[in-house]
């Protein structure tokens, strides 16, 4: 499996030596042998880039942000991210779930890989 | 320790390592966001552990495996009781969240910390290594 660090930032860099040939495009970088079929699950994210996205995470967490850099661990980096936590208060006497969620933004964060369940463009409320 | 921190924004500070100590954990880190993690060493920031908590506090290492040492450290627990730490260490699972800072330039900072990892590789084969025996064959 390839290992490879993705991001959106302008400025052309090359993880290892044999990769100086890649072309940097014009506002995406890749640091890998250039291709650009979609050719496994992350390469679908990698669509993503500079896109705002939708993350699911594990604990009824959720993220909305912009997607600047990936890896194959799903580590992110997020930038403008809205955190929503959602928990389920039971009321005592008639059993009623009381769904609450929390939310915080942060300008910019790390998230780390194992964490995450899900990632898909931004939910459409309808 | 030896530093290559001549790149550290606080130089005044004691001198940290900022080697690896094995090829493996250079190689794991190289192709992987931990670099990122690495370059903010130094830096202030919070870390949102995966049990509710936080901590926020200087960065003095991190390793591939998302293990953190912070120093001077504010931990939050989950009920939000504040304790003041000197030395916290962090395991890489326990992390959820690192708020990078605003100021930081992300790009720059992953290439820095390429560019230390190719420096001390190609260390060894500067000049050719070792002449006991000839490598062109």
């Amino acid at each position: 499996m390839k290992s490879r660090v993705f991001t959106d930032l302008a400025t052309p860099v090359s993880v290892k030596p044999h990769d100086a040939d890649s072309k940097p495009m014009a506002d995406e970088v890749e640091q890998q042998p250039s291709t650009n079929t979609v050719e496994e699950p992350l390469d679908l994210i990698r669509l993503s880039l500079d896109e705002r996205i939708y993350v699911k995470m594990r604990n009824d967490r959720e993220l909305r942000g912009r997607l600047h850099a990936y890896d194959q661990h799903l580590n992110m980096i997020l930038g403008d991210v809205e955190e929503t936590v959602t928990t389920v208060e039971i009321d005592e006497e008639t059993y009623e779930e009381l769904y609450k969620s929390t939310k915080r933004n942060i300008p910019m964060l790390f998230v780390r890989g194992d964490g995450v369940v899900l990632v898909a463009p931004p939910l459409r409320v309808g | 320790m030896e530093s290559e921190g001549t790149e550290s924004p606080l130089s005044g500070l004691v001198p940290v390592a900022e080697v690896f100590n094995s090829i493996r954990e250079r190689t794991i880190a190289e192709n992987s966001m931990v670099v990122l993690l690495q370059g903010l060493q130094g830096e202030v920031t919070t870390v949102d552990l995966r049990n509710e908590s936080t901590a926020r506090g200087r960065v003095v290492n991190v390793d591939a495996f998302m293990n953190i040492r912070l120093e001077d450290v504010l931990y939050r627990d989950r009920r939000g009781k504040l304790t003041r730490l000197q030395d916290l260490f962090i395991t890489g699972r326990n992390v959820r969240y690192v708020h990078i800072p605003d100021h930081m330039d992300i790009m720059k900072t992953i290439q820095s910390q390429l560019a230390k990892i190719h420096r001390v590789r190609n260390f060894a084969s500067h000049g050719g290594g070792r002449k006991e025996y000839s490598k062109k064959k």
